[in-house]
């Protein structure tokens, strides 16, 4: 390969000073927000690592980086073949300003964000990664998987866009089977029963941490606040599952002493509100920081680098090989929300559920700019809250800080209109 | 302390302030933003004081709304812009209007903002970053075609065919406006067709789920003639334009100094 020119290498030092300053920035601002509980700082120091240390993942066991996108790509099976996945999906604005050029104006922010690392080598994560693996989802990750492949050895998944009957499984299944060569090859070991078992288990293991945690998070007033939550969720993009396990373990240990003593971080008043959309990809907190500084709680999202990504684990009824298959195909597809499947019914029981579960009171609809999909479904989202008297707002927004006013006095007044609406409930 | 109450409203292109008393107007003012919100904010008290015969310390409260808000040193507290709205319509509201949704015409923003029967804020939405629906459109055409913004309403009024502008985005519209012109059309045919298509896009944002009540306009884009009478058209509705719309930020501002000053 031939040595980076002159203007190549200042580009890529000014990137650093400017995206690890964002980075910085962010990580700060959510750390200030309330107390944060001891356990959550080493998810923290995870992003840290990853944003702004420019680090790679700390693994103690030596394995092989295998990026993903979306929340489509079985970890399981990537376990199984001795590596271990990170997922890519970034809201990193500098990287997006570097995608910009490669990637037409309209598509979205988080497309550009990750060619953008792609073209500028920067971060360590995405660097090392010897494959992506691209499930074909919407039009913008559908073309990014077909350019991306320019910098970096990428296998695209596809994904059915209908997913009700068994044959649409089936397809998908088929596309899992074709996958397992692929990483046999790159890790030089062999996916079997045993170990696919012990993947399932290791993903699993996570997932029921998470599902206690979200017995905490339910909680008003709030043990946490929801934007040092998004961060730890997000942490999990970029930590082996086991140790993400290891210390959600810790932070649940942590949030049930909080409970015990009555530990708040947040008063009776403020309005706890639930974020859906478009993804929210650190260092890309924005709006979680922004709810939460103008008084709000950041108390449940249906967003897929939040819970989306981290609940249901996998079923496994026939534990044979071709059991276990078949329960990864249907366990990415079946209960996912993700508004790339033509009919998506179930995302809307799933916010009605979590408005109930978590003591909602209001609903920000985030679509990012170039989001068709998510903007898509808003209409019926919208209406689905009409009919609970829920309050809802869609704000759009982009990968920069320009808009951030703008966006306040959105979310400031929407805040005030809860607040003033439960006051009146009251008297 | 003192009787009277104070509104600010800091605009993108002017400041205003409603001075209250006993939830009566007693004055208004409007400035230019200019570039230095703080001292033109601190000006406009001073003058409107002198020129009520009052002093500061007559005015028991301040609230500051409007992107400078929170910049505003003289005010006590602030409230954001749709909450103020919401409020201002309790006193400009027209008589026999029945609450339900406002359309607040800004310089740089439009909202809806939808009430109960009791004036509370049910729910609002606001354009994105774009100019195209807000008084900053009217402004670039109004330049475009030779004439002033006040002047716009009445000549679209006297339009017979009104022209077709689609785009959705001011720079386009603005090519669209020129290509027109260069086409000979009759300006107040192109001035009619830009006041519809400005109300077709706001009414875009309108939600489907919020129905009852009367719609009324605010802001200072309520006071174009032209853009009243095209919402009236598209949405075959009567609708109302509040007493001093350009004040209503402020208005509400000083109701809500007047409820937080009384404690």
């Amino acid at each position: 390969m031939a040595e980076p020119s002159v203007i190549k290498e200042r580009q890529r030092e000014l990137f650093i000073r400017k995206s690890t300053r964002v980075a910085a920035s962010y990580l700060r601002r959510a750390k200030e927000l309330s107390d944060m509980p001891d356990a959550a700082a080493p998810f923290f120091d995870v992003l840290e690592n990853t944003y702004v240390k420019l680090s790679d993942i700390q693994d103690p066991e030596d394995r092989k980086s295998i990026g993903t996108l979306c929340v489509m790509v079985p970890a399981e099976l990537i376990y199984a073949a001795g590596a271990r996945p990170v997922r890519l999906c970034s809201g990193s604005y500098t990287a997006y300003s570097i995608g910009d050029d490669y990637i037409p104006r309209d598509a979205c922010p988080l497309v550009k964000a990750v060619m953008g690392f792609g073209k500028i080598r920067a971060l360590p994560v995405f660097d090392n990664c010897s494959l992506l693996i691209a499930p074909v989802t919407c039009d913008c990750k559908k073309k990014l998987a077909g350019v991306i492949d320019t910098v970096k050895n990428t296998v695209p998944l596809h994904i059915p866009p209908l997913k009700k009957e068994d044959a649409d499984t089936a397809v998908f299944l088929k596309e899992l089977y074709r996958l397992i060569p692929i990483l046999e090859k790159e890790t030089g070991q062999q996916v079997t029963a045993k170990s696919l078992a012990e993947g399932i288990n290791l993903v699993g293991n996570a997932q029921y941490e998470m599902s206690e945690f979200m017995k905490y998070r339910r909680h008003a007033p709030a043990l946490m606040s929801g934007t040092q939550v998004m961060a730890v969720m997000n942490a999990y993009a970029y930590m082996p599952a086991d140790l993400w396990a290891k210390q959600m373990h810790r932070l649940n240990a942590e949030m049930q002493l909080r409970l015990e003593q009555g530990h708040f971080v947040s008063r009776k008043n403020q309005p706890r509100i639930l974020v859906t959309g478009s993804p929210i990809a650190f260092p890309n907190l924005k709006i979680p920081l922004l709810i939460e500084e103008m008084g709000g709680v950041l108390a449940a999202d249906e967003t897929c680098m939040g819970e989306r990504g981290l609940s249901d684990p996998v079923s496994v009824i026939d534990a044979s090989f071709d059991g276990m298959m078949r329960a990864l195909a249907s366990r990415y597809t079946k209960p996912c929300t993700c508004p790339v499947f033509v009919d998506n019914t179930q995302r809307i029981y799933r916010i009605k559920q979590l408005i109930k579960d978590n003591h909602i009171q209001g609903v920000i609809y985030h679509v990012l700019r170039g989001c068709l999909i998510y903007d898509y479904e808003y209409q019926l989202v919208e209406e689905a809250m009409g009919e609970m008297d829920i309050p809802i707002i869609r704000v759009e927004s982009d990968y920069n800080e320009e808009d951030v006013e703008q966006l306040r006095v959105r979310i400031e007044a929407f805040i005030e209109l809860i607040k003033l609406k439960e006051y009146k409930k009251e008297a | 302390m003192g009787n009277y109450y104070l509104g600010l409203d800091g605009g993108s292109t002017y400041l205003k302030a409603a001075l209250m008393k006993e939830e009566k107007v007693v004055d208004t003012a409007v400035y230019p933003t200019g570039i230095d919100n703080n001292g033109t904010a601190k000006k406009m008290v001073a003058d409107l004081c002198e020129k009520n015969g009052i002093s500061r310390n007559d005015i028991g409260y301040i609230i500051a709304t409007g992107y400078s808000r929170k910049i505003l040193e003289i005010a006590d507290d602030d409230i954001s812009e749709i909450t103020a709205h919401a409020y201002g319509v309790r006193v400009t509201a027209p008589e026999g209007y029945r609450p339900g949704m406002v359309i607040d015409i800004g310089g740089q923003d439009s909202k809806i903002i939808y009430l109960d029967a009791n004036y509370n804020v049910k729910n609002f939405t606001m354009n994105d970053k774009c100019a195209a629906g807000t008084g900053k459109f009217m402004e670039v055409i109004a330049q475009i075609l030779e004439t002033t913004i006040d002047q716009i309403g009445p000549l679209s009024l006297e339009s017979t065919a009104p022209c077709d502008i689609n785009s959705t985005c001011v720079v386009f519209a603005q090519s669209e406006v020129i290509s027109l012109v260069a086409r000979k059309f009759d300006r107040r045919d192109i001035l009619a067709g830009m006041h519809l298509s400005m109300a077709k896009r706001i009414i875009k944002m309108m939600k489907k789920s919020e129905k009852g009540g009367d719609i009324l306009m605010t802001g200072g884009g309520a006071l174009n003639t032209g853009i009243h009478r095209a919402f009236e058209e598209e949405l075959m509705k009567e609708v109302y334009v509040a007493d001093y719309p350009q004040f209503n930020g402020a208005v509400g501002a000083a109701l809500i100094a007047s409820e937080r000053g009384g404690r």
